[in-house]
């Protein structure tokens, strides 16, 4: 089933590109092949190897229970919101309480996960900027 | 600090004696300097910053070391959105550009920005753009070129740098432009990834003709592989190009500079921007900065502060009207 | 024999101890900064140029330190292929087929040590090809137009469905979905934007590390939250043992015709602009695949799938290095970095290089020389260390490799976009994971797509439209015929052969599980 429900929306994936594809923009200046052409053909191939797989199933993966879905679900969350929290906070807190949580979520002790997020941020903070000087995310306390 | 005011000291008169401006520029003094490279590490921006960068702290010009941070995206794009809208005010922040600025800001390709929205500093140097043919070829100047392409133009393939509509396509349009070619969207433009490879290409035999910035093919100049058949610069180059006629003196008035220089917030002080102009001119005036254009192939743009400013504004403009000739915007 | 003359002035050029130190400090990072998720090759080099600026070295000195950064890179890319499957850099992701499954079957460490000697003897070959064969190679490069360039894609491509599971169809949309990732962005031929929707962000496209460290990398934090406290996690992790950290000279002896096949391959791959090393790793593995691989073991931790995908990236690290000296055209994104390098350096590359600046190019050779040594003598050894990676526990390395990936990407382009990108990649890398979908076609799609479309319409621009023009060179219908009779017609033809093995392969595998 799962299977068949990919090549469903593998299906309309590459209708929905082919479709983009054709209201690429043209400049007046192009070449013999333009901007359209290869991607048609890009979206094609992904149809037919959508419609092969909705045609040849293979056996049922194995999908976890609800609980586990929030769980990734909430992982996804706390990357998405250390994404746009990052320049706001600076990067060390940002990672170290981002990094905090996902230890604890994959099981290890609250005041452990603390520890291990605090360190990770720094030894992370370490080798990038002080070492390598990437120029990381500056929050309000300069770090 | 004491160790540093002779040398600002020396610094200013310099720009005395270049007649910049005067000294209520010296009155901002910024606690931390920053330069925007709005590109990964590694590019023609990144060393802007970095070459500058490491120029002015070295003649002490600034206090400490600049911090170059790199902002990728959207062609430098996404560097000056961010800029205009967050960082509008901050004083102690330039931003490398260069022709390519221009020619994005005048295709409208930084979506709902315009040039008006920062202030700009200043040039640090130009790289004149060349026309070359392989050493073997029939095609000995840029009219006799220019006339092929009006007879056939299917016949010849020119190989770039940029994409269509880019710095390096521009180029051969300005002078096929002044050339006489009606119908500029003819010219058969083969975009590569790079200078480089166009030349090599050139090289392979794939094309008849290359089109790009002098730096890029001096390599190939040196050896003898390829024949440089115009130069667009207003006069003859300095140095190893010096031995190649312009375009001007072969009766084709065209100039292709692709300068770098520096914008800055648009919401900076008068008195910073006066530091900045002021500070960016006296690295383009030393000795130090001398040497490292020659080492790049630059060629003298001097130009800073309203000037500079007038500058970017004409090119954007002729851009603009050239994409617009061509299709490119509408 | 002019170039061991020139090379023995080169020895004497590097053999100093600033520029030994130099290499060794460059091969340390370059180690580190490959395996690391994130940051490649030339990012690591990119990130060093400023030291070298605030060093002020020498032009000697500044490419010894980067040359030695950008092996190291290649040689540290693999070590968290083989350890976590996530591949450190583009390179190095072939080697996570074999080399994670034999980290899993307990011999993590015989993978390492095998391809590090893998990685030596790439990289060793091919600074000896860069001594002997740069000249001529150039007009290897020279035969390359825009139609072979194109063919050579269509053969990478035509090679996938050798190296995918089970289901092809699943490995071509994995390819197709690729090749679509790699057309967001403004197009490189006429200035459109594409797929872009009006959002400034997607208009330089969207990053291949972007994409391998969210594919990779965050997917595999998924996967081990999803089965958190399960049995299979905790017996998971205690089957990933050390084993022997020496490899047998058997084995090497064994893998020995493979490195050898490869590290030309890689070389050849790594010479022409525009295929570079992650072409040169990925054809390096599938042709070996193609020839060695009767039992059918490529894929479930086979050494000789390991030492591949290393030999021909090294190899193709230095093949890259020809175009770049002696043309002064970068093949990969690190030799244009190394080469804006030179040029500030007031380094002209070109056809000229090896006569006005014999110190430069020889040093630097004898440098790649020594640098290779210092790997090789510290990568064996090191790989006790390196394993001792996979002891530390999952829920506190899986925050840290997750973290790690972030700050690359973060510290590299400074854009948020591309962090929130990137979470995209990881859930979609988790559900592909899911249903079987193979990831590796996806990179390689991505890696690859623009620079296949770029050439099949510059070729198409030179004849005007006329198709013929792409098999009209004697190269050019060479690497097609490779691709239809090597690669298409197995797969069309040999369906029902396969079937039948397939069947009998799989009970085998039954047992074997």
């Amino acid at each position: 089933m799962s299977d068949r429900i990919f090549g469903g929306v593998g299906l309309l994936l590459a209708a929905f590109f082919i479709w983009g594809a054709t209201r690429i923009e043209l400049s007046f200046i192009s070449d013999p092949v333009g901007p359209r052409t290869f991607p048609i053909i890009i979206g094609a191939i992904l149809g037919l190897a959508s419609l092969a797989v909705l045609a040849r199933p293979d056996a049922e993966p194995d999908w976890p229970r609800l609980g586990r879905v929030a769980e990734i679900a909430g992982a996804v969350a706390v990357m998405v919101a250390y994404a746009l929290l990052l320049p706001e906070l600076g990067f060390v807190i940002a990672t170290a309480a981002a990094s905090a949580i996902l230890t604890w979520r994959l099981g290890t002790r609250p005041l452990w996960a603390v520890v291990s997020g605090v360190l990770t941020a720094l030894g992370i903070y370490t080798v990038f900027h002080l070492i390598l000087g990437l120029s990381l995310a500056k929050g309000p306390l300069g770090f | 600090m004491l160790a540093t005011s002779p040398i600002r000291r020396l610094a200013s008169a310099a720009l005395v004696a270049l007649g910049t401006l005067a000294a209520p520029a010296l009155a901002f003094e910024p606690e931390a300097t920053e330069c925007i490279a709005p590109a990964n590490p590694g590019g023609g921006w990144d060393f802007t910053c970095r070459q500058v960068g490491k120029t002015l702290q070295d003649l002490g010009l600034i206090p400490g070391t600049m911090q170059v941070t790199n902002i990728a995206g959207g062609g430098g794009g996404v560097a000056f959105a961010e800029v205009v809208n967050k960082r509008g005010a901050e004083n102690g922040l330039i931003v490398a550009a260069s022709t390519a600025t221009a020619t994005r800001l005048a295709q409208g390709a930084y979506p709902g920005n315009t040039m008006d929205q920062v202030r700009w500093i200043g040039a640090v140097g130009a790289d004149y753009g060349i026309v070359a043919v392989a050493k073997s070829s029939e095609i000995n100047t840029l009219p006799e070129l220019m006339d092929r392409i009006k007879a056939d133009p299917r016949s010849i393939s020119i190989a770039g740098g940029s994409a269509v509509g880019g710095w390096d396509h521009l180029k051969v349009l300005i002078a096929a432009d002044k050339a006489g070619i009606e119908d500029l969207r003819t010219i058969k433009y083969v975009a590569f990834d790079g200078g480089g490879e166009a030349v090599t290409q050139l090289l392979a035999g794939s094309v008849q003709a290359f089109t790009g910035d002098a730096s890029e093919a001096k390599g190939f100049v040196d050896s003898g592989d390829i024949k440089v058949i115009a130069v667009l610069a207003p006069e003859r180059l300095e140095g190893d190009f010096g031995a190649f006629p312009t375009a001007r003196e072969q009766g084709i008035d065209a100039i292709g500079a692709n300068w770098r220089g520096f914008y800055a917030p648009g919401g900076m002080s008068d008195e910073a921007h006066a530091y900045w102009v002021e500070r960016v001119a006296t690295v383009y005036a030393s000795p130090e900065w001398k040497a490292v254009m020659a080492q790049n192939g630059l060629a003298p743009l001097d130009l800073s502060g309203d000037a500079f400013r007038a500058f970017v504004a004409d090119s954007i403009a002729s851009i603009a009207e050239i994409s617009r000739e061509i299709g490119l915007i509408k | 024999m002019d170039a061991l003359a020139s090379l023995a002035d080169g020895f004497a050029v590097a053999l100093t101890w600033q520029n030994l130190l130099l290499a060794l400090v460059g091969c340390f990072l370059g180690t580190v900064m490959g395996a690391l998720p994130g940051l490649g090759p030339s990012n690591g080099v990119a990130i060093l140029i400023p030291l070298a600026f605030t060093l002020g070295l020498g032009p000697t000195e500044a490419m010894i330190l980067l040359t030695s950064v950008y092996y190291g890179a290649m040689y540290g890319g693999r070590i968290s292929s083989i350890l976590l499957n996530i591949p450190g850099d583009e390179p190095a992701l072939m080697t996570t087929l074999d080399g994670y499954p034999m980290a899993q079957q307990g011999r993590a460490g015989e993978a390492l040590a095998l391809s590090g000697v893998a990685s030596f003897v790439g990289a060793f070959l091919a600074t000896w090809g860069l001594v002997f064969l740069a000249p001529q190679l150039v007009k290897v490069a020279l035969l390359f137009g825009p139609a072979e360039y194109f063919a050579l894609f269509v053969l990478a491509f035509a090679t996938l469905g050798g190296i995918a599971s089970r289901n092809q169809a699943k490995a071509a949309f994995a390819a197709a979905l690729g090749l679509g990732i790699a057309m967001v962005g403004v197009d490189g031929q006429t200035g459109v934007p594409r797929f872009a929707f009006g959002e400034v962000h997607l208009y330089d496209g969207i990053d291949f590390l972007v994409a391998i460290v969210g594919l990779f990398a965050l997917s595999e934090v998924f996967i081990f939250l999803e089965h958190r406290g399960e049995d299979t996690v905790e017996g998971h992790a205690s089957k990933v043992g050390i084993g022997r950290v020496i490899p047998s000279g058997r084995l090497l002896a064994r893998c020995t015709p493979t490195m050898l096949r490869t590290s030309l391959i890689g070389f050849v791959a790594g010479v022409l602009p525009g295929a570079g090393a992650s072409l040169g790793s990925f054809l390096a593995y599938s042709m070996e695949k193609k020839l060695v691989d009767r039992e059918g073991t490529f894929g479930k931790g086979d050494p000789r799938g390991v030492a591949a995908p290393e030999a021909g990236n090294n190899a193709a690290a230095g093949g890259a290095l020809v175009p770049m000296l002696a043309l002064g055209v970068p093949g990969s994104g690190t030799t244009a970095v190394l080469l804006a390098m030179l040029l500030a350096l007031n380094i002209t590359p070109g056809p000229l290089l090896f006569t006005q600046n014999p110190d430069v190019v020889w040093g630097l050779i004898a440098a790649l020389f020594i640098g290779n040594l210092m790997l090789l003598a510290m990568n064996i050894p090191m790989v006790g260390m390196f394993v001792r990676v996979l002891l530390v526990p999952p829920r506190i390395l899986m925050p840290i490799v997750a973290m790690v990936s972030f700050v690359g990407i973060y510290g590299i382009s400074g854009s948020t976009f591309d962090l929130l990108v990137m979470v995209v990649f990881g859930v979609l890398g988790w559900v592909l994971r899911k249903l079987d979908v193979p990831l590796v076609p996806v990179i390689l799609g991505v890696l690859l797509g623009n620079l296949m479309e770029a050439n099949l319409r510059r070729a198409m621009t030179i004849s005007d439209g006329e198709w013929s023009a792409l098999v009209a060179s004697p190269l050019a219908i060479g690497l097609w015929t490779v691709s239809i009779v090597g690669f298409v017609l197995p797969i069309l033809f040999g369906r029902v052969l396969r079937a039948r093995m397939g069947r009998r392969k799989d009970e085998e595998g039954a047992v074997s599980d």
